[in-house]
Order: C-alpha cells, then structure tokens, then sequence
C-alpha cells in the first residue's frame, strides 16, 4: 500500500485530519490505552474480583466468598509482615532522602569552590542504582558472607573489631537489607535534589547575605523550604519504589532468617506463587495498593496548594 | 581572613564526606571485581587480597564458555530491545498527541497513565499469569515482551512528550500549511527532530527490561529461554563457598552491559528523568 493511500485510509479515523480541522487526540492515544487497558486496569480489576472468592492457581473455577478477605486479614503473621515492610520501607527512604540530600549540597557546594571528585561520587553512586536489584542481592551477599573472608567482616577484623551476623542475626538483618537498599537507591534521591538545588533562584541568597545570614540559616530558611515541594514529590516516588521492592531482597535473604526480612510483596509473591493460592493474594495486592496510595495521598496533602513548582 | 579559614574548613568537610561516601558507593564494585579476578584459594583470603596476587581471567572465561549464560545473555538482549521498540512504537504517537493536541482533561490522561506506574508489577502479574497460562503464553517470549512494553509504556510518553515539547510548534504548522497532514508532521518531521528523545526513551527502557527479573522469574521457566537476571538468581542458588568467584564474575558480566550504556547516555538520561521529578 502506498503511503497516500495508507494515509487516505487514516483520515476517517481523525489521524490524517487538516490543520483547520481540531484533530481527535484519541487515535494517537489508542495503542497506550489498548496496552494500558489490557495489562493494567484490567488486571487491576480483576485482583478486586479475585480477592472474593476462593480461587487457586491449581485451576478450578472457584466460588464466591468474603471469607478469603476475613482469613487473610486476620491472620497472625500479617501484623509482623507490616511492621517488617514498615520499617524497610521508613529506614530505606529516610536513608536516601538524607544521604541524597546530604551528597546534592555537597556537590553543589564544591561544585561552586571547584573542589575534586565530584563526578566522581557521582557517577559511582549512579552505578550503583544502574545495578540490576537481582546483581545487587548477589554482591550484597558477598559482602554480608559471614564467614572470616567476608567483604565486611574481614575488612572489620582488620580494624581490629568482631565479626558481624550481617544476614543470620535476626535482629541485624533488616539493617543489612536497609543498608544495601540504601546503597542502590540513593542515586536517584541525590540526582534529584540536585536539580532542585540548582532551580532556586539566586537572588534569594543574595537577598539572605544582604540581611546578614549565616551559611546555616541560608540552609534553614532559604534552601530546605524552597526544596520541600521536590522533596515531597521525590518520598512519594522512592516510598511506592521502596513498597515495591522484591528482586533486591529476594537475592539477598529471601524474606530470612524466619520472617525477618518478609516484606509485604515477598509475602504476597509467596502467598500466591509458593502456596498457590491467588484468593489470598490478590487481598494482599489489594493491600499493597491500598497502602501506596494512602501514602502518596498524604505526602501529596504536605505539597503547596497554590504553587505547582 | 576569617572568611577563609571557615571556607577552607568547610573545603575539608566536604573532601571528607564525599571520600567516605565514595567508599560506600564504590566498595561493593569494587569487592565484586576483585572476587571475580581471584583464583579460589584467594577467595579465603579476605581483604588482605583485595588486589590479587595471581589475579586470572579464567572465571570470566568459565562463564562465557559454558552452555547456560550466553544463552541468558542472549535472551535477555533480545527481550530487552525488542520490549523498548515496542515501547517506542506505541507511546510516540500518544507522546504527540499529548504534546501538540488541545483536548479536553489532557492532564486527567497524563497523570492516569502515570499513576499507572505506582502498581506494583506484582500486583498485576497475579492475574496476568492467569491469563498468560490459559492463553498458552508461559515460556514463550512473546508474552513476556508484551508486560515488558505495559511496564514501560508510562514513561516513555512521559519522557518522550517532554522531548516533543522543545520542538517548536511553528514546524508543524509551517508543514500543516503546505498540505503535510498529521501523521506525516509526525513521522517526517517530528520523530526525526526527537532522535536524541527516542534514542534516551530506548536506552532506559533496555536498561530497565535488562534488569527485570519478576516478571520472567513467573512466565518463563525453560532454562533455554531465561534471561540472564533470572539465569544468575536461579545459578546464585545453586553455589556454594568454593565457586563464589565465578559467581562473582557472572554478576559482573550481567552488570557491565546496563552500567555502559547508562554512562553513554548518562546526561540525556539524567536530564529526562529529574525533568519529570521536578516539575512534579
């Protein structure tokens, strides 16, 4: 087919339409919402049918019931599933908000005096996110290897200091996980304030020297409220990350020792694709989904109604 | 004077800082490289040979020679391109359409398919593996490249609207005025003006696929077709102490493909991203 002939055909459906005619946007927006549709609005829907009945992954056509929803809510292990998922996702997100912010003042500051090294820092922290979250479990492990020739511990015992039960302590795991989640994410939070850092208008400092300001009241009352709106918008984007999280903690301890580092979407992978059971899943989907948007809800209330910055 | 004892203070805090995140960020690369260089019995040495004695190729050469990872690597190429031409193919013309077009709750559609991207893709893999098994989709790649394009979709119109932004609009209208209609404004001179966009939108997106893990974890299971970050996780459980240098350089070898061409494009790719986050 010729292309006037293809584009003759196209004009009934408003694609090939004249300047003088308003063209219909829907046309060009067809393949996002055929694909949008298909893989996430219809699944969605149906987690929502799922979560009331009984269903398997064994096959079955299974029944509608609300007694999945009961069961599943009520069950003992759920409340420690939360507190785990709670504090990976507030230790991983405050940790990248402060090390982020903490590395974009840096950088910028020695930026201005001309100091060494700031690519540098840079570009090794943006490796470090590029990092595959399965690559990233593996070299975490290597380095939490318990044993004396560990990437941690023996650099400890050559400080002098004792070994650490990065992974097998239960009490220490979660920090390890926090650690390298930390270590992976940051990147994004840094790269982020950075070019918020580099958006505030000058002349406000200007201002701020003119009355005399301090460099730490520079950073209280000019830096940190102008950079609250990207600091918001970035928590709601590395907290939804963060609740997402599976591929970094699988690789690395697999939700252990016991249930130590089970986060609610390890749990909710288990649920369905260890045990089989897709009822009970798709009410800890429906969990997951709940708690994401409760939590971008909330940030977003902090957000500055008037100023769209 | 004063001044400038207080400024070269602050110039020894800030060296301080940056040397000691730059061995936080830098030690566990630099870890798995040395593992990945040693021979076995340097790998029970510790730190103390972080630099190896008799550093060798020969993990390196393991991996590459042996029947399973070329074939991880392969697959996880072509399902990582093949999902960001796909990708490419259905965003642009809504990335158009959403840059030029006036219509009616505009930004209800851009933030919609924005807000698509806070599910979590397990969320949607419960019932999407129901529907990929009963339509005989499981362990082919096809069905795999197609999640891969829903979850890239969202932000390659994102990134690709803002791109089609700085184009100026006059273009199109000059081309309107001489009889151009819509679609080839768009094929002929958009999408060519947008080429660094497009080239960006791609590189992310392979990253992004080259990275994915869940969703073959789920519908691939014939070892011939895995990609290489479900082959390591699945080789990763399957060592022990004695092998964990060729682990170690597997790792690697999966890892140095994503780091290279993120540093190829890293200003393009950065300047997308914070554009979005920035703006809000």
């Amino acid at each position: 087919m010729s292309a006037r002939a293809v584009t003759s055909k196209l004009s009934f459906l408003g694609m090939a339409g004249r300047h003088n005619r308003v063209p219909s946007p829907y046309p060009w927006l067809m393949p996002v919402i055929l694909v949008m549709g298909l893989f996430y609005l219809y699944p969605v829907v149906d987690v929502f049918r799922y979560a009331f009945t009984d269903l398997t992954l064994l096959g079955g056509e299974g029944h509608y019931t609300l007694s999945t929803f009961a069961n599943v809510l009520t069950r003992p292990e759920l409340l420690q599933i939360l507190w785990v998922t709670f504090v990976f996702t507030a230790g991983s997100v405050i940790g990248q908000q402060v090390i982020g912010l903490a590395m974009a003042l840096v950088v910028v500051r020695s930026e201005k005096r001309h100091l060494f090294g700031t690519t540098i820092l840079r570009t090794t922290a943006l490796i470090a996110w590029v990092v595959p979250g399965i690559a990233g479990g593996i070299i975490w492990k290597m380095l939490f290897n318990e044993a004396p020739f560990g990437g941690l511990n023996s650099l400890l015992r050559l400080l002098g200091m004792a070994p650490v039960q990065w992974l097998s302590d239960p009490d220490v795991v979660m920090w390890s996980v926090v650690l390298s989640n930390v270590w992976r994410g940051t990147a994004f939070s840094m790269v982020v304030m950075y070019a918020a850092l580099k958006a505030i208008d000058p002349s406000l400092y200007e201002a701020a020297e003119v009355d005399g300001a301090t460099a730490r009241q520079k950073l209280f009352f000019v830096t940190l409220p102008q950079l609250r709106p990207a600091i918001l918008v970035n928590m709601i984007l590395i907290t939804i990350q963060t609740l997402n999280t599976f591929d970094a903690i699988i690789s690395l301890t697999g939700g252990g020792p016991g249930r130590a580092t089970e986060v609610l979407s390890l749990y909710t992978f288990n649920v369905v694709f260890r045990n089989y059971d897709l009822a009970a899943g798709s009410v800890l989907s429906i969990v997951m989904l709940v708690i994401s948007l409760g939590l971008a809800l909330i940030y977003a209330s902090f957000l500055p109604k008037d100023e769209k910055a | 004077m004063k001044l400038r004892t207080r400024d070269r203070l602050g110039d020894i805090l800030s060296y301080a800082f940056m040397a000691v995140m730059f061995v936080f960020f830098a030690w566990p690369l630099i870890w798995l490289l040395s593992m990945a260089l040693r021979t076995r019995k340097e790998v029970f040495l510790g730190v103390s040979r972080l630099i190896p004695k008799y550093p060798t190729l020969d993990n390196f050469v393991a991996v590459l020679t042996s029947s399973q990872f070329p074939v991880y690597l392969i697959n996880a190429l072509k399902l990582s391109c093949l999902s960001a031409v796909g990708c490419l193919i259905i965003a642009a013309p809504a990335a158009y359409a959403f840059s030029r077009f006036e219509f009616k709750s505009k930004g209800v559609w851009m933030l919609g398919i924005l807000a698509f991207q806070m599910i979590s893709p397990l969320v949607i893999m419960v019932p999407l593996y129901r529907y990929m098994a009963r339509l005989g989709l499981i362990d082919s790649h096809f069905g795999a490249i197609m999640v891969y394009i829903a979850l890239g979709v969202p932000m390659v119109t994102w990134l690709l609207k803002g791109y089609m932004d700085g184009i100026p609009k006059s273009l199109d209208e000059a081309a309107l005025i001489d009889g151009c209609n819509r679609l080839s404004v768009f094929i002929r001179i958009i999408l060519p003006l947008s080429t660094p966009g497009v080239a960006s939108a791609f590189i992310i997106t392979v990253i992004a696929g080259w990275s994915q893990f869940l969703v073959p974890f789920l519908l691939i299971t014939k070892d011939s077709l895995v990609p290489i970050g479900v082959g390591i996780f699945q080789y990763a459980g399957t060592q022990n102490a004695s092998t964990i240098q060729i682990l170690a350089a597997a790792c690697l070898i999966s890892v140095v493909p994503a780091i290279i061409a993120f540093l190829a494009l890293q200003r393009l790719i950065l300047s997308a991203m914070t554009a979005g986050a920035v703006k809000g």
